[in-house]
C-alpha cells in the first residue's frame, strides 16, 4: 500500500472527487466570462494577470500567445528559453503553481491568476539559489541555453522526491523515495542538453540536495 | 476564435455553432502544429467545472476530462490500476505529465498513445457529451484508427469510466523505445491478471504501437485461463499475437516490433505474477 | 606575433591562473537566465517587429506562382519579402544553396519568404496564408543509389586531396596474411543544438547590425556584406552568447538574411528565429556516408595495407564528408590508399558537424580495427599498439609534434579494468543483461589559424579583453580571462572579457576544435604588446619585467599595475600568426575511449553503463570546462552510435523526423557517470599556449567504442549506424 503520509493530499483528492483540484486563480470577471463564452477573435487583446516571481503582472495578450512567449516577448523574462516550442526539449520549464511544466505547451490566457516561478525568480548572480550555485560549481552546463530549464526542473525534482512522489525507476513504491543518481537521471530526462552536461548536472543536483538537507530549504 | 466557456452546456453549444479544436492539457495540440499557427477556432476546457474529478463511485473510477497523468500517478488507487499508473509515470516528461490529460491522450488517438493499452485491459469506456445528450462508448469502439475516433465534431469527451476490477487483480505496463525517456514507443504492453487459488481466473492483455489502434489479444487471454501464474511466460506463442499489424518506421522494423512485443508480454506476465505473489 | 619556432618558457607556464579548474566566469549569468542570446535583445533597439519564415515544400523545382495577397491583408503584417522583391542577392562564400530561394528551389524548406508583422503570432498566422504553386522536378535523394555516380571532388583546404596513395596497396592487400574488407555506413545527422538559429537585424541608414547566433563572426560579416552587396564596413555582427552550434552556426543562415531583408523592407528592426522544424531541413546537417575499409596484416598483426574509401552526397557545388582523412595518419602501414567521392544529392545542404570527417570516419575505422583484431586473435589494444606510428605514415620524415596515444590506451585500460574484459563475445551475463566492454582510439587534428585580440589596462586597473571570438559553450570567456590574468599578473576578478562582436579584432572563431588554442594565443600576443606598453610607460626594461600579484616588477622596483594606467588607459593589440610548424610536424590530438554496455538478451535494448576517455591534447587550459567539452562529445557519440539518424523521404527528398521527438538525441537517462583523464602535456609546436583542442576529440571514436562493446556483449556486429534494437535482436541468444 502507498505510504499514507506521502500520499495524504492525493488521497483526499480521490475521496473528495472533483472539488479537490483547485485551479489557482479565480473565475474570470463576469463581463470577461461572457466574452469568453462568445469567443475572442484571434489576435484580439485578452486581459491576463499572472503572478510572476511574486509580482502581479497584467497583460493584454493575443489569445494565441503561449505562456512562454508571454514571459519572453511581453515580460522580457528571457531566461525561460524557446528550444523547440513543441514540448520536446524542456528548455522552457517553469514552475506553475509549484509544479514544473513546459511553458511552450500552454496558452497564457489559460493561466489567468496563476503563480509562475521562472529562473529569474530563483536567484540572482549576486545571490544564487543553491541549485544555481551547484550548477556553476559542477559545470552543469555549457552553452547555457537549456540551463534555466534544467535548474527549474532540478529544483522541482528535489521537491518531488521530498514529497515522496515515485518515478518510473523507483523500485519500491511503498517506502519513501530515496535520492539517487538513477532517480535524478530519470526525473531530469525531460530536459535535453545537447552539449551533454548530463553527468555534471547529476553531480550538481546531488550536491544541491545535500546542501538542502544540511541547511534547510533556501530560496 | 478563442472560446473559454465556464459550463459544459456552453461548450456544447459552441460546438454546435462550429467545430473547434478542443484544448485540455495542450501537450499534443502544440506539437501537431509544427510550424503552423493554431487552428482558427479553439475551445478551451480549462474553466469548466466538473471536468477535473477523479473518484470511485459504485465500483467505477470516473476520470474527468481534465485529470492529468500526474494526478493518476499520485492517486492511491487499487492494484488493478498499477499498470495505468505506471504508464502515467512514463508519458513524456514530468513537465508533460503535470498538464497532459488521459482524455486528450485518447482523443488524439495516436497508435502509440500510452494510455490506451492499460485502459483497454481495464475495460474502460468514454463518456461523450453534446447538446443533444450524453453517450458512452467502450474504448475499443471509440478508437477507430490512427488519429481517428468516434467522437463527433459536436461532442466533448467528458470522462473516462473504468470499472474497478477485483481486489485480487494485478496489472502492469511496459514500454520500449530507442532512448530511455521522452520516447515515442516502439512497443507497449499492458496486462491485467486475476488469480484465484493458484490459477489464472482472467487475463487481459493489450498491445500498443504495433497496429493502427492498440488491441486486446483475446486468443492469448483465453490460452492463459486456468494456467499456473508461474508458467505464463512460457505459454505465450507467436501465433497469439497474429492480430498485430506492426509497421516499419524510423523507430524500428516490423519484425522487431513483433519480437519485442512477444518478449514484453512475457515480461509483463511475469511481473504481474510477481506482484500477485 | 609570429609563431614559427617552438615555444620556450613563457609566463603561461606559471599556471597560476591558466590551467586551473576555475568555475566559468559567465556561469552566474547563464544559471540565472541573464545571459542574453540573439533573440533576447529587447533593450538594444526599440520598436522590434517579428519575422516568420516560409519554406519550400518541394525538394527541387520552381515556384510557378506565389499568392501573397491574403497574407498582406492579414492583421499586423508590415511587409513580405521574397526573392522577387528582395533586390539583388549574391550567394555567400560559405553557402552551397541560396539562403532565399525562388523561383528556383534547391532543397526542401529552403526559405522562400519572410513575413514581417507587429507580433510573432501575427507573422506566423500570415505566413500560413501564403499559397505557393510549384513545378516539382525529380531529384536524387538516396546515397546508396547515387553511389556509382559519385565523382572525385576538388581538393580543399579543410578536406585535403580526394585521393592519396603510398606504396602498392592493391598488391600488399592481396598478399596479406589476414584481410578485412567491409563496408560501413553512417546516417545523416542533425546538430540539434538547443538554441535555434536566430537573428535581430537593425538598419541605421546604410549600416546593418545583426545580433545573431554565430560561431564565426568574421566569416559571417563578410558573407552578409557579400550577399547584400554592401561594404563589409557597413555590417556589424554581435554574438555574445551562442546556444550551441556544433558546426550549424559556422555560416550565416537564413535567419540572418531574412531578418536583414525584413528590416530593410519594413523600416523596423526585425527578429527571426527558425522554428524548430526548419532547423532540420532549412539548415545544414552532417551528411551520410558509405565507407569501405580494407586492412591487410601479417600473421603477428602488423598492418601491411590499409585502404579507406568514402562516399557522401551534397547539393551541386557542395563538398564531401571527408571520412577517410584520419586513416592517412593514425596507424602505421607501408601500403596505403584513401579515396573520397561525392555524389549529387538534392537533400538539404550537407556541411560540418562536430569533428566533420573524423566523427563518422572513426565510427567506421575503429569498428574495422576491432574486427581485424579479432580476426588476428589479438586484444584490440595490443593490435593498435603494434601499429602505432611516431611519424606521418605517408611522409616518415614528418614526425608528430607529440603523440601519447599508447599512453592513453595504457592508462585507460588500467582505469577501466580492461583486463576483466572477456575476449570472446557473449560471455558475461547479469540477469537479463549481456554485458560487454569496447574501446576505440580517438583522433582529431589540431588546426592553427590566425587570431587577434585587444587588451586594455584601464585607469582602475581592470584588464579588458576584446576579440570577436565566440563562446558556444566551450568555456572561452573563462580561458580568455585566465590567459589575460596569467599574462598581466592579476587575479581573474580583475579581467573583463568581451566576445563575439565584429568591431573587435578578428579571431580564429569557434570550429574544428581550433578555438581554444588559437584564441588564447591571440590574447597572449595582445598581452605581450600590453606588457611592453606598461613597461615603457613605467620606464622599465621590458625584457626583465615581471607581472605578478597585481604588480609590475623590474630589478628591485615594484609598482602596482594600475599605476601604469593612472595617466590614461593602455592598449595592446596583436594577432598570433603561424609559420610552418604545422607543416614540418603533424599536430594531432589523441584519446582512448572505453565503454561498457548492457544489452537486453530479449529485447536488444542497449544501456551504456560506464564511459571513460583518456585524452592527450596538449596543455589543458581549464580542466573543468575542458572535461565538460569531452563528456559532451562522448554524449553526442552515444547518440551517434545508438539513435541519431535523419530519416530520408527518398521519394520527396527531405528529412522526415524534423523535430526533437522524431530526431532522438540522448537524454539524462541514457548517459551514465562519465570519466575523463587528461594526460599532463604541453605541446610547444602548437602555440605559446602549448594547448590543442579537445572539443571534437571527445566524439571521435566514441561511437565505435559503443559498437565494439555491443559486439563484445552480444556477439552481433552491426556495421550500419545507428545500432538500433531491430538490427541487434536477430543475433541474440534468446532469439536464435
Amino acid at each position: 500500500m502507498p505510504e499514507p503520509g506521502s500520499l495524504a493530499s492525493t488521497r483526499r483528492e480521490v475521496v473528495a472527487g472533483g472539488g479537490a483540484c483547485v485551479v489557482a486563480g479565480t473565475a474570470a470577471p463576469p463581463a470577461r466570462a461572457q466574452e469568453a463564452r462568445k469567443g475572442t477573435p484571434n489576435g484580439a487583446a485578452f486581459p491576463v494577470a499572472l503572478v510572476v516571481n511574486g509580482q502581479r503582472r497584467e497583460l493584454d495578450l493575443d489569445t494565441r500567445t503561449t505562456l512562454l512567449d508571454a514571459l519572453r516577448e511581453h515580460l522580457h523574462l528571457t531566461g525561460t528559453k524557446k528550444g523547440c516550442d513543441h514540448g520536446q526539449c524542456g528548455a522552457c520549464t517553469v514552475l506553475l503553481d509549484g509544479r514544473r511544466i513546459n511553458s511552450c505547451l500552454t496558452l497564457a490566457v489559460m493561466h489567468d491568476g496563476a503563480a509562475i516561478t521562472t529562473i529569474e525568480g530563483l536567484g540572482t548572480p549576486e545571490n544564487l539559489h543553491p541549485m544555481q550555485a551547484a550548477f556553476v560549481r559542477h559545470d552543469g552546463y555549457q552553452c547555457g541555453y537549456c540551463t534555466p530549464g534544467q535548474i527549474c526542473s532540478g529544483v522541482a525534482v528535489l521537491d518531488e522526491i521530498k514529497a515522496g512522489i515515485p518515478s518510473h525507476v523507483t523500485a519500491d513504491l511503498t517506502s519513501p523515495v530515496a535520492l539517487s543518481a538513477d532517480e535524478i537521471r530519470e526525473r531530469m530526462s525531460g530536459n535535453i542538453c545537447r552539449c551533454g552536461a548530463y553527468s555534471n548536472i547529476v553531480d550538481a543536483m546531488a550536491d544541491a540536495a545535500g546542501m538542502t538537507d544540511a541547511a534547510g530549504r533556501q530560496g | 476564435m478563442y472560446l473559454r466557456p465556464s459550463t459544459l452546456r456552453e461548450a456544447c453549444e459552441a460546438l454546435v455553432e462550429a467545430p473547434a479544436a478542443i484544448l485540455a492539457g495542450g501537450t499534443d495540440f502544440f506539437p501537431a502544429l509544427a510550424d503552423r499557427p493554431p487552428p482558427p477556432r479553439i475551445l478551451d476546457l480549462s474553466r469548466i467545472d466538473g471536468l477535473d474529478g477523479l473518484e470511485i463511485i459504485d465500483g467505477v473510477l470516473r476520470i474527468g476530462a481534465r485529470v492529468t497523468w500526474s494526478r493518476i500517478a499520485r492517486a492511491p488507487l487499487p492494484p488493478c490500476f498499477d499498470g495505468l499508473r505506471a504508464a502515467a509515470r512514463e508519458v513524456g516528461s514530468v513537465q508533460i505529465q503535470n498538464v497532459a490529460t488521459l482524455s486528450g491522450n485518447l482523443c488524439n488517438a495516436s497508435p502509440a498513445a500510452d494510455g490506451v493499452p492499460p485502459l483497454l485491459t481495464l475495460d474502460a469506456s468514454v463518456e461523450l457529451a453534446s447538446s443533444s445528450g450524453t453517450r458512452c462508448l467502450p474504448l475499443a469502439a471509440f478508437l477507430l484508427g490512427n488519429r481517428h475516433t468516434a467522437r463527433r465534431p459536436d461532442e466533448i469527451l467528458t470522462a473516462i469510466l473504468v470499472p474497478v476490477a477485483s481486489p485480487d487483480a494485478t496489472s502492469c505496463f511496459l514500454k520500449l523505445g530507442a532512448r530511455r525517456y521522452l520516447v515515442i514507443s516502439i512497443v507497449m504492453v499492458a496486462v491485467l491478471l486475476e488469480v484465484a487459488e493458484g490459477r489464472v481466473r482472467s487475463a487481459r492483455i493489450a498491445i500498443g504501437a504495433c497496429s493502427a489502434v492498440a488491441t486486446r489479444m483475446p486468443e492469448l487471454e483465453a490460452a492463459l485461463i486456468g494456467a499456473s501464474p508461474a508458467a505464463l511466460g512460457s505459454l505465450v506463442r507467436p501465433h497469439h499475437l497474429e492480430r498485430l499489424a506492426p509497421i516499419a518506421d524510423v523507430r524500428a522494423t516490423a519484425d522487431y516490433r513483433s519480437e519485442a512485443a512477444l518478449e514484453l508480454v512475457r515480461r509483463a506476465l511475469r511481473r504481474c505474477d510477481g506482484a500477485a505473489a | 606575433m609570429r609563431f614559427d619556432t617552438p615555444a620556450t618558457t613563457n609566463p603561461i607556464d606559471q599556471l597560476k591562473v591558466i590551467g586551473q579548474p576555475t568555475d566559468r566566469i559567465d556561469g552566474p549569468l547563464k544559471t540565472t537566465g541573464l545571459a542574453r542570446y540573439a533573440y533576447e535583445q529587447h533593450d538594444v533597439v526599440a520598436n522590434q517587429a517579428y519575422g516568420y519564415p516560409v519554406g519550400a515544400t518541394i525538394a527541387k523545382g520552381r515556384i510557378t506562382a506565389m499568392d501573397l495577397a491574403a497574407a498582406r491583408r492579414a492583421p499586423g503584417v508590415l511587409t513580405i519579402v521574397t526573392a522577387e522583391n528582395a533586390g539583388k542577392l549574391v550567394k555567400g562564400n560559405f553557402n552551397t544553396a541560396k539562403l532565399l530561394g525562388g523561383p528556383e528551389i534547391e532543397h526542401y524548406h529552403q526559405a522562400i519568404a519572410v513575413v514581417v508583422a507587429e507580433t510573432f503570432e501575427q507573422a506566423r498566422a500570415a505566413a500560413a496564408l501564403i499559397a505557393v504553386d510549384y513545378a516539382e522536378e525529380a531529384g536524387s535523394f538516396d546515397l546508396a543509389a547515387a553511389r556509382d555516380s559519385a565523382e572525385k571532388p576538388e581538393a580543399s583546404d579543410f578536406g585535403g586531396p580526394p585521393d592519396t596513395s603510398v606504396g602498392d596497396f592493391a598488391g600488399a592487400f592481396a598478399s596479406a596474411h589476414a584481410r578485412l574488407d567491409q563496408t560501413y555506413t553512417t546516417p545523416d545527422q542533425a546538430h540539434a543544438m538547443m538554441e535555434p538559429h536566430a537573428t535581430l537585424a537593425a538598419w541605421e541608414g546604410d549600416k546593418l547590425t545583426l545580433w545573431t547566433s554565430n560561431q564565426m563572426i568574421a566569416w559571417g560579416k563578410a558573407d552578409v556584406a557579400r550577399t547584400l552587396g554592401i561594404g563589409k564596413d557597413k555590417v556589424r555582427l554581435i554574438s555574445p552568447f551562442v546556444g550551441g552550434g556544433f558546426g550549424s552556426k559556422l555560416f550565416v543562415r537564413a535567419d540572418a538574411l531574412l531578418a536583414a531583408l525584413g528590416a530593410r523592407a519594413s523600416g523596423r528592426p526585425v527578429k527571426v528565429a527558425l522554428p524548430r522544424p526548419y532547423t532540420f531541413n532549412n539548415t545544414t546537417h552532417r551528411p551520410a556516408t558509405i565507407q569501405r575499409i580494407r586492412i591487410g596484416a601479417s600473421a603477428e598483426g602488423r598492418i601491411t595495407a590499409i585502404g579507406h574509401e568514402g562516399w557522401s552526397g551534397d547539393l551541386p557545388g557542395g563538398a564531401p564528408e571527408t571520412a577517410v582523412n584520419q586513416t592517412r595518419l593514425i596507424y602505421a602501414g607501408e601500403n596505403r590508399m584513401t579515396a573520397t567521392r561525392l555524389a549529387v544529392l538534392h537533400l538539404p545542404e550537407g556541411n560540418a558537424m562536430r569533428a566533420p570527417g573524423e566523427a563518422p570516419g572513426m565510427m567506421a575505422l575503429e569498428l574495422a580495427m576491432d574486427e581485424m583484431a579479432e580476426t588476428l586473435g589479438l586484444d584490440p589494444i595490443a593490435f593498435r599498439t603494434l601499429n602505432e606510428t611516431e611519424v606521418d605514415p605517408e611522409n616518415p620524415k614528418r614526425p608528430f609534434s607529440q603523440r601519447q596515444l599508447v599512453e592513453c590506451y595504457r592508462i585507460g585500460a588500467e582505469r577501466f579494468g580492461w583486463d576483466r574484459r572477456r575476449p570472446h563475445p557473449r560471455q558475461v551475463r547479469e540477469g537479463r543483461w549481456l554485458v560487454g566492454m569496447g574501446m576505440a582510439a580517438g583522433f582529431r587534428n589540431n588546426l592553427l589559424a590566425t587570431s587577434g585580440a585587444r587588451v586594455r589596462l584601464g585607469e582602475d586597473g581592470m584588464v579588458t579583453v576584446e576579440t570577436d571570438m565566440t563562446d558556444i559553450g566551450t568555456g572561452t570567456y573563462t580561458i580568455v580571462a585566465q590567459t589575460a590574468a596569467e599574462m598581466m599578473g592579476v587575479p581573474l576578478e580583475s579581467v573583463i572579457v568581451r566576445l563575439g562582436d565584429s568591431s573587435f579584432p578578428v579571431s580564429a572563431g569557434s570550429g574544428g576544435q581550433w578555438g581554444a588554442n588559437n584564441s588564447t594565443a591571440g590574447v597572449y600576443a595582445a598581452c605581450v604588446k600590453l606588457r611592453e606598453a606598461v613597461a615603457q610607460r613605467l620606464g622599465f626594461n621590458s625584457s626583465d619585467t615581471v607581472f605578478a600579484e597585481g604588480e609590475v616588477r623590474s630589478g628591485n622596483r615594484s609598482v602596482p599595475l594600475a599605476q601604469a594606467a593612472a595617466s590614461g588607459a593602455l592598449t595592446g593589440e596583436d594577432s598570433i600568426e603561424y609559420g610552418d610548424l604545422a607543416k614540418t610536424h603533424q599536430q594531432s590530438t589523441f584519446a582512448a575511449h572505453f565503454v561498457e554496455v548492457g544489452v537486453d538478451a530479449f529485447t536488444a535494448e542497449v544501456r551504456v553503463r560506464r564511459m571513460l576517455a583518456v585524452c592527450a591534447a596538449g596543455r589543458i587550459l581549464n580542466p573543468k570546462s575542458a572535461r565538460s567539452q569531452v563528456i559532451g562529445a562522448m554524449t553526442m557519440g552515444v547518440g551517434a552510435a545508438l539513435m541519431e539518424e535523419l530519416a530520408v523521404d527518398k521519394r520527396r527528398g527531405f528529412f522526415v523526423n524534423h523535430d526533437l521527438a522524431g530526431y532522438e538525441v540522448p537524454v539524462h537517462a541514457d548517459i551514465p557517470h562519465q570519466e575523463v583523464v587528461f594526460l599532463d602535456e604541453a605541446d610547444p609546436m602548437s602555440s605559446p599556449m602549448k594547448a590543442k583542442g579537445v572539443g571534437e576529440l571527445g566524439i571521435c571514436g566514441v561511437g565505435a567504442a559503443v559498437a565494439n562493446a555491443i559486439y563484445n556483449a552480444s556477439g552481433t556486429r552491426v556495421r550500419h549506424y545507428p545500432i538500433t534494437l531491430d538490427k541487434l535482436i536477430g543475433g541474440l541468444p534468446e532469439n536464435v
